[in-house]
């Protein structure tokens, strides 16, 4: 019972992790349109950089062994210059071009990371970093607990944050832009300007999410920034409902869910001679909950809302 | 710097067959095909199971074609593979992508053919087992063309930019000179007004399906010969593909063979001016700048 | 939010009650103890890892069983994810109950298992092939709390015994390619070092990355110093792929590899004849008639030579973890079990063979209170404080059916060039 209880408040707290990021993204895509394919650069900025800031010396830059808030908050700027030099260049761009664009940024940095060994540890990763509290929640259970609370903290706060904004001006804005941005510029406003605000908030949010991952894990390495994180967390907002904070969250909590549910059945339900093979089934297990999921219900599980919002009809060609 | 340079051309050819069929099908279908690359593995793997069946009908297929590693088999199984590739192709557009875009927005195809993606090179891994395979073991040596600057060249290598470019000047005359070609101009012009004009626009789907899973299969089965053939090829090709044919332009044919051709040489070249680790870079840091000169590609039109 | 809230109960609810049937009819069973794998069995070399570790656990199973129950190895895929194998550790441990985590292979990924799953909840952790120093330095800082033990020692040994081939063949210069990723890089740099020593000069070293569709412009590159040989860091496939291209290319022939590339599948592609002047490097097993059980057995199984990336590590991996549980008794822990690792690798302990008869062997030895020798396949095992392991090396070549040994280096020979280098 106590394994299930331990197992549930780990589930909750990589799906919650995942869910901040989630939201970070429909900000970019849900309320603004922007096809952001680099999602993991941005995650990845707010881990490395949490990790160097607040880890203890290593051979590598970093090591400052800042307090964990400070060091987390320096991963969050991470993550927000990064996406203000980024957009700057490329926000320019739309749709697929804007995606594959950002993808390559999210390639350039996982690249930069695995090579650049005396920067970044290089394919070693970054490790020695202090998980905090734990003098007084000690290792166990009890740490995992306090930490849960934490990223929930975060979490709603995100949430609460997102919602604000959605029925602020700025939000009204940022779906005028979407839809019709011609007639956004000729009200007198620089969408240019308002999509760079709404990228680096985004991107700032992912970065957010990736310090509390790498803090979670006490430590980061380049494989923790592959391309399939990115893949993850659009799969979550898509199956979620684009626009609508609420699906985000629950995407972010069912895809991981089956994600690592699908694992789990095979290893108890698969027979033996299948056990090998089952990393490839699961594989296609996943596949095809995602293509199901979308078969059946492409608007996701919480459309946006009718009424406070225009439902989102994809782009119109 | 030339050696370099030609290898990249080689390259190119590849990337540019798999761009060709991309950039139709997200220009006439408006989504970005994530599961185009799997049917390169379909395509390669397709003509690694007829090869040997085929040169089982006689013993003399199963030589190569004069210097060249490729053997008559291989050769003759090429147009098969293209054929169970392309059907392969529409038969997925049946069973999903065509109810997916009946229901669902853009965004909702691109992540569908992620998981077809994932489905198809998963189903290839378990059945074909996830070590590479090769077409014939004997390696194809490169024959030196001059020897200051030193450049070296593989038949193999020149067979198949030869047959890629061949494919590449039928498709432009098919798309040119025909009326099928106008009418499937017609329909990525404007869907509608072809429909109005009396194009049958699910026929010129069809149609874009099996020539992009024809392509595929082609540039799959010369990626096998010049490399190997191993389930992840799909994956290993996905974004060299798509940045060939955002570099392009999308819907732009002739755009995606330049992108293909732009990014196999940037590819080569990155060693030059890069350390070797971070050479996977080098290639999108081309597409964005790229970009940033022409944000619609280098053929690509504004879409509204 | 409410309703979220609401479906997140009920399924906590669902999954506890599911959870509690199951193990419920687990343990109305007869007595099988679980241990966990946490392996990529969805990537290539990733496979044959996995297959190997449950022959150790049929073994076992055949010889009775270990720690009193039959052993039940519960698999799961990593993904190479750090994400998804930490979940499934997690799992693992809190779900299935185990005591004993075989794996992972990837350092990327074993590193955040075992601090924030393995160490935390007190679990034994056996590392078949990962290969990062940051894991001694870990050790060395105490944050292991003995609990971290691997079978992969080959990364300084083979770079002072590649150096050596080199300097034995008369190969004064010397390109290298190498994977990258933390196996790849400490190679790289270990070797280059060594050669450096050896006063074998370094033309290149190039990276090639995973996922590349060609190679073709890396190894151009690293010809281009038009090096006596080349060393190889690699894996089956990219090695495959890279080497075929530098011969195809006009490369030399005179290679020296990594125990990775001890590939059946390898040396069919690239070809024999190709391969005449290819020195690999491996640890050893030592001169014992008995420590060729392990390959008799292999091929006994899967007729098929035991060769391919981690093959001999991942076996005894989990045939070392089996022995610590079977030495531990019925219902040990983890740290448990990890403190009876020394009274199976005890170097005057009885000599046992790597298969069941061996492993049978064992238990009576165990059963009376004495102390085994674990003749492993990768060699006489032996970890030190950190849970590393130091073994004999040999110099291998490729054969017609067989690996064959052209030079074996005892543990004092070994020891005393990795001192020179």
């Amino acid at each position: 019972m106590i394994g299930v209880i331990s197992y549930l408040v780990f589930f909750a707290t990589v799906a919650s992790i995942l869910a901040i990021a989630v939201l970070g993204l429909n900000l970019h895509w849900g309320y603004t349109g922007l096809f952001n394919g680099g999602v993991v650069a941005f995650f990845g900025a707010g881990a490395y950089g949490t990790l160097m800031l607040g880890g203890a010396p290593q051979p590598h830059l970093g090591g400052f062994e800042w307090p964990w808030i400070f060091a987390l908050i320096g991963g969050v700027a991470a993550a927000a210059v990064l996406a203000w030099i980024v957009g700057l260049l490329t926000l320019r761009l739309r749709h697929d071009y804007l995606a594959i664009a950002t993808f390559g940024v999210a390639v350039a940095f996982e690249n930069t990371m695995r090579n650049a060994q005396g920067f970044a540890g290089g394919a070693q990763g970054i490790r020695g970093f202090e998980r905090p509290f734990r003098e007084f929640a000690g290792n166990g259970l009890g740490w995992n607990l306090l930490y849960l609370a934490l990223v929930l903290v975060a979490l709603v706060a995100t949430y609460l944050f997102l919602e604000r904004l959605a029925r602020a001006p700025f939000g009204r804005l940022l779906r005028a832009i979407r839809e019709d941005e011609e007639a956004a510029r000729s009200l007198g406003k620089s969408p240019a300007r308002i999509r760079l605000t709404s990228f680096v908030t985004g991107s700032a949010i992912m970065g957010l999410a990736g310090g509390l991952y790498g803090t979670f894990y006490a430590f980061v390495s380049p494989q923790d920034v592959l391309p399939i994180l990115t893949f993850q967390i659009w799969a979550m907002l898509i199956v979620g409902g684009a626009g609508n904070n609420r699906g985000a969250v629950a995407g972010a909590f069912l895809i991981w869910g089956a994600w690592t549910a699908s694992g789990w059945g095979l290893s108890r339900f698969a027979p033996v001679d299948w056990q090998l093979y089952a990393g490839s089934i699961q594989w296609v297990l996943i596949g095809s909950v995602i293509v199901g999921m979308l078969m059946w219900r492409p608007e996701g599980l919480f459309p946006e809302r009718v009424g406070e919002d225009r439902p989102q009809t994809g782009r119109t060609t | 710097m030339i050696q370099h340079l030609i290898d990249g051309v080689l390259v190119g050819a590849i990337i540019s067959l798999g761009a060709i069929g991309l950039t139709m099908v997200m220009h006439i279908l408006r989504f970005a095909n994530f599961s185009h690359a799997e049917l390169l593995s379909v395509g390669a793997y397709a003509a690694f199971v007829l090869g040997p069946l085929i040169a089982g009908l006689s013993g003399a297929l199963e030589a190569g074609i004069g210097p060249l590693s490729l053997s008559w088999a291989v050769a003759l199984a090429v147009p098969l593979a293209m054929a169970i590739t392309g059907a392969t192709a529409v038969l997925l557009d049946r069973i999903v992508f065509q109810r997916v875009r009946a229901k669902g927005g853009e965004l909702s195809m691109v992540f569908a053919s992620f998981g077809v993606a994932l489905v198809m090179r998963n189903v290839i891994g378990l059945i074909f087992g996830l070590s590479p395979h090769l077409y014939s073991r004997d390696i194809a040596f490169a024959q030196i063309i001059s020897y200051d600057p030193l450049i070296m060249v593989k038949p193999d290598q020149v067979a198949v930019l030869v047959l890629a470019l061949i494919l590449m000047l039928a498709l432009h005359l098919l798309l040119s000179r025909t009326t099928f070609g106008y009418s499937l101009r017609a329909v990525a012009e404007n869907p509608d007004l072809a429909q109005v004009t009396g194009v049958d626009l699910k026929a010129a789907i069809r149609a874009v399906w099996l020539i992009g899973g024809a392509l595929a299969a082609a540039a799959g089965v010369f990626y096998g010969l010049t490399n190997q053939i191993i389930p992840v090829m799909g994956r290993d090709l996905v974004l060299p593909i798509f940045a060939a044919t955002i570099a392009g332009g999308i819907g732009s044919v002739y755009g995606a063979v330049l992108g293909g051709f732009l990014v196999g040489i940037a590819g080569n070249l990155a060693l030059l001016v890069l350390p070797p680790g971070y050479t996977p870079s080098l290639p999108f840091v081309i597409i964005i700048a790229v970009l940033l000169l022409r944000p619609h590609g280098l053929f690509g039109e504004a879409r509204a | 939010m409410k309703k979220l809230l609401l479906g997140g109960a009920a399924l906590m609810a669902l999954s506890v009650g599911f959870t509690g049937v199951t193990t419920g009819s687990a343990q109305a069973q007869q007595c099988t103890t679980k241990i966990g794998a946490v392996l990529p069995t969805s990537v290539d070399w990733g496979r044959p890892i996995a297959e190997v570790a449950q022959f150790a656990v049929d073994q076992v199973n055949a010889a009775g069983g270990a720690g009193g129950c039959q052993i039940e190895m519960v698999l799961r895929d990593t993904q190479v994810d750090p994400k998804v194998g930490v979940d499934a550790a997690r799992a693992l441990v809190d779900l299935d109950g185990v005591e004993v985590l075989l794996g992972a292979v990837s350092s990327g990924v074993s590193m955040p298992i075992l601090t924030s799953v393995t160490v935390p909840s007190e679990t034994m952790m056996m590392s078949c092939c990962s290969s990062s120093t940051a894991f001694t330095n870990l050790a060395e800082q105490g944050e292991t709390k003995g609990l971290f033990f691997r079978t992969f020692a080959t990364t300084g040994v083979q770079a002072a015994v590649g150096a050596k081939v080199a300097a034995d063949q008369g190969w004064g210069k010397v390109a290298i390619l190498y994977k990258n990723d933390d196996w790849g890089q400490d190679m790289a740099r270990i070797i280059a070092a060594d050669f450096a020593e050896a006063g074998v000069e370094v033309t290149g070293s190039v990276a090639l990355n995973d996922a590349q569709p060609s190679y073709r412009a890396e190894v151009a590159q690293a010809l281009s110093g038009q090096p006596d040989a080349i060393y190889l860091a690699l894996y089956p496939a990219e090695g495959t792929m890279a080497v075929r291209e530098w011969i195809g290319l006009g490369g030399t022939q005179n290679m020296i590899m990594a125990n990775s590339l001890k590939s059946d599948e390898f040396k069919e592609n690239v070809g024999l004849q190709y391969l005449a002047h290819a020195y690999g490097t491996d640890t050893a097993s030592p001169r014992a008639e008995s420590a060729d059980a392990f390959v008799e057995a292999y091929r006994a199984r899967f007729e098929a030579e035991p060769t391919g990336p981690g093959l001999a590590n991942s076996y005894d991996a989990a045939m070392l973890a089996l022995l610590a549980m079977e030495a531990a008794g019925e219902g040990a822990t983890g740290p448990q079990i990890a403190a009876a690792i020394p009274r199976v690798t005890d170097p005057e302990g009885t000599p046992i063979t790597a298969d069941t008869a061996g492993f049978a062997q064992a238990k009576e030895v165990l059963a009376g209170g004495g102390t085994v020798m674990y003749q492993g396949a990768t060699g006489n095992v032996r970890f030190d404080a950190n849970g590393d392991v130091s073994a004999p090396a040999v110099i291998w070549k490729f054969g017609e059916s067989t690996i064959e040994e052209v030079q074996y280096l005892p543990l004092e020979e070994v020891n005393a060039i990795m001192s020179d280098g």
